[in-house]
């Protein structure tokens, strides 16, 4: 039996057990075990905030959008008043979906099962034949919503949670600094260009969750193929030697969010000769706007962050990393076969479905006021390099399943995941925003942090 | 111009239809055989992973698409074909660069998986452009990975069109409509 205190398994096994805190190793057995995935749901999904989605997916009242909390099916829907709801997927009555479609408008949901109606906040309307009370006698009209979740806006993100308590800054943290400079930017925000990719994987969602944390080094092995195609700084005969994209300064807050903030030289051949010796914050960004944003935007950047906030997007900005549990960011310089280089932004949910299946959603973003033809190469670029068919993840979306296979094995899963190889906090000079640093070459540092994350909240009864 | 795919109405494109045109092209025809054969010829070289030769059949100005399909209710559940957002989205240049990574580290296809490409209910009709044909075909793929078992699969529809270019048959369009809104092939490392 489960103790209230900690985390012991039927087995007997501990947290401690699985997670070593003191060696920074993991137990393979964590992505395979019943046990854990039905305490990973309540201590972890249930308590932290999830992203479901951008506003710009449901514009007008009655829009909506179906989404998952995990294994809980919700509707995200923009009520009568403007504001975003969410809540859950299940009629209170007998537990139907009372919607079936994954994207709509509906001024009130009705259920196809027994017509019980429901507004587009969740609130209840009432059941078929008023007269009879079909709703019965011992709960109150007030009673009989769907369940909701809180609702938060971030940049237009919409993120929900089951928590009664945690509030969307102290989720946040230190992350907020840097995570402004990709969400919160321009005066109209961002836009989501469609519906989102959406596929199922058959691995446990920690795979892609802790590579999200910020998982710099897999970049030069598994994703060798962008070396070879001469885009990035390197060749295939020099990339252990010249390294690309593996300088720069890791972030890590000790609510699991991590990011990995590159110099745009760093990354790609195309900007290596570009010098920013000597030059203001504001001639810097013309010189190489961030990706996504076009030079008519610059001025939106001044006025929407703070001065330190753009002095970074200018010189280091954040590029990859993760929010904890399940979010993966790419906010990418994406150069072009063609020459250009319009970047390319997309986020991730890593759903689970089960111990042993996790739904991949790619959300695909460009600035609401950049030019059409600028959203439309920003797309192009985001479905060549991620998702369903990218050129980059379809290497991890192979890698994945087949570290979920070794952990079925009896031996294969006593076998640790190792996150030894740590640089340890350090501040480079007049670096400005807050969390653990790690400058340099990318180590295990930030992956480490998504660990601890995970462990604070499943060590939590 | 951007689509709210969440209200009401979407163009008349998103509802699932196969063949345009009225010209048919006959089962049995010269024409007809001679595109089913292409089609046959076509599915054969990326099972045997030939890509030059697949590529070989692709024109300078090639369109290669696959839309997002979502599940849609009410007056709009027929218009479930999502051109927003699309899994391909790919011209000829973009095709040499994913059959170029395929012959280097491409760990999705190395080892490669092992494909089975079906091609059926093919349709045919004249496009108003001399020399092009609409050729619409159901396609479904049975894809062996490693040592597994078991298959994944993928069912679609492909809307083509293939232009005759000095007595052969060149693909100029492909709109690749899949049925599954989620996925359950892990990637789109191989081409449909």
């Amino acid at each position: 039996m489960l103790h209230k205190a900690g985390l012991t398994l039927s087995d007997g096994t501990t947290l401690d057990d699985l997670i070593n805190r003191d060696m920074n190793e993991v137990s393979l057995r964590v992505m395979n075990d019943k046990e854990l995935y039905e305490l990973e749901m309540e201590r972890v999904f249930a308590r932290t905030w999830l992203l479901l989605g951008h506003e710009s997916e449901i514009p007008k009242p009655g829009d909506y959008v179906m989404r998952d909390m995990a294994e809980d099916n919700v509707i995200v829907s923009r009520a009568r008043d403007g504001d975003v709801h969410v809540m859950l997927n299940v009629c209170p009555h007998r537990g139907m979906k009372v919607c079936t479609a994954e994207a709509g408008n509906a001024a009130a949901h009705r259920c196809i099962y027994h017509g019980w109606a429901f507004r587009s906040d969740g609130s209840f309307i009432g059941a078929p034949i008023e007269k009879e009370q079909m709703h019965g006698n011992k709960h109150s009209k007030d009673e009989l919503g769907l369940k909701k979740a809180r609702v938060h806006l971030y940049g237009g993100l919409i993120f929900a949670t089951w928590s009664k308590d945690l509030s969307f800054e102290d989720y946040l943290g230190d992350a907020k600094f840097y995570l402004d400079q990709l969400f919160c930017r321009t005066d109209n925000g961002l836009e989501m260009l469609g519906p989102p990719q959406r596929f199922v994987l058959p691995c446990n969602w920690k795979i892609p969750g802790e590579q999200s944390g910020s998982d710099g080094f897999h970049t030069l092995t598994l994703h060798r193929s962008l070396m070879e195609g001469g885009i990035m700084g390197g060749t295939a005969e020099s990339i252990y030697d010249t390294a690309p994209g593996m300088y720069g300064v890791d972030i890590s807050v000790p609510q699991g969010h991590t990011l990995r903030c590159l110099e745009a030289a760093q990354t790609f051949k195309m900007f290596a000769d570009i010098s920013f010796e000597g030059k203001t914050t504001e001639e810097r960004l013309n010189l190489l706007t961030p990706p996504g944003v076009t030079k008519d935007m610059i001025p939106q950047l001044f006025k929407n962050l703070s001065e330190a906030q753009v002095n970074q997007l200018a010189t280091i900005p954040p590029q990859v990393g993760g929010m904890f549990p399940n979010i993966l960011i790419a906010f990418i310089f994406a150069p072009r076969m063609d020459g250009g280089a319009s970047g390319a932004l997309s986020l991730h949910t890593y759903v689970p479905r089960g111990p042993d299946k996790v739904e991949f959603i790619n959300f695909i973003f460009a600035e609401k006021d950049a030019p059409e033809d600028v959203k439309r190469d920003m797309l192009q670029n985001a479905i060549w390099s991620t998702g369903t068919s990218g050129t980059i993840e379809q290497d991890d979306a192979d890698t994945w399943p087949q570290i979920m296979r070794n952990s079925r094995g009896h031996m294969s899963k006593t076998m640790t995941l190792k996150y030894q190889a740590l640089h340890g906090h350090e501040r480079p000079e007049g670096w400005v925003g807050g969390g653990d640093l790690y400058p340099g070459f990318t180590k295990d540092d930030t992956q480490w942090a998504w660990w601890s994350a995970y462990y604070d909240l499943m060590a939590e009864a | 111009m951007t689509v709210n795919y969440a209200t009401a109405a979407i163009d008349k494109t998103s509802v699932m239809r196969g063949l345009v045109s009225t010209q048919r092209v006959p089962l049995g025809s010269e024409v007809y055989n001679r595109l089913l054969e292409t089609l046959y010829d076509e599915a054969a070289a990326l099972d045997e992973r030939r890509f030059d030769d697949w590529v070989a059949y692709l024109e300078q100005d090639l369109v290669y698409t696959a839309p997002l399909r979502l599940t849609r209710n009410g007056p709009n559940k027929d218009r479930d074909v999502v051109r927003t957002m699309k899994h391909f989205d790919e011209n000829h240049a973009s095709i040499l660069m994913r059959t170029g990574r395929l012959s280097k580290s491409a760990w999705a296809e190395d080892p490669p998986s092992r494909t089975r490409r079906f091609v059926t209910n093919v349709r045919i009709a004249q496009c108003d452009t001399a020399g092009e044909y609409e050729v619409v075909s159901y396609l479904y793929v049975e894809r062996s990975r490693f040592d597994n078992p078991e298959n994944e699969s993928i069912t679609a529809e492909r809307r083509d069109v293939w232009r005759l270019v000095d007595g052969a048959y060149k693909l100029a369009v492909r709109e690749i409509i899949v049925d599954q809104s989620t996925l359950g092939m892990s990637n789109f490392a191989i081409f449909l």
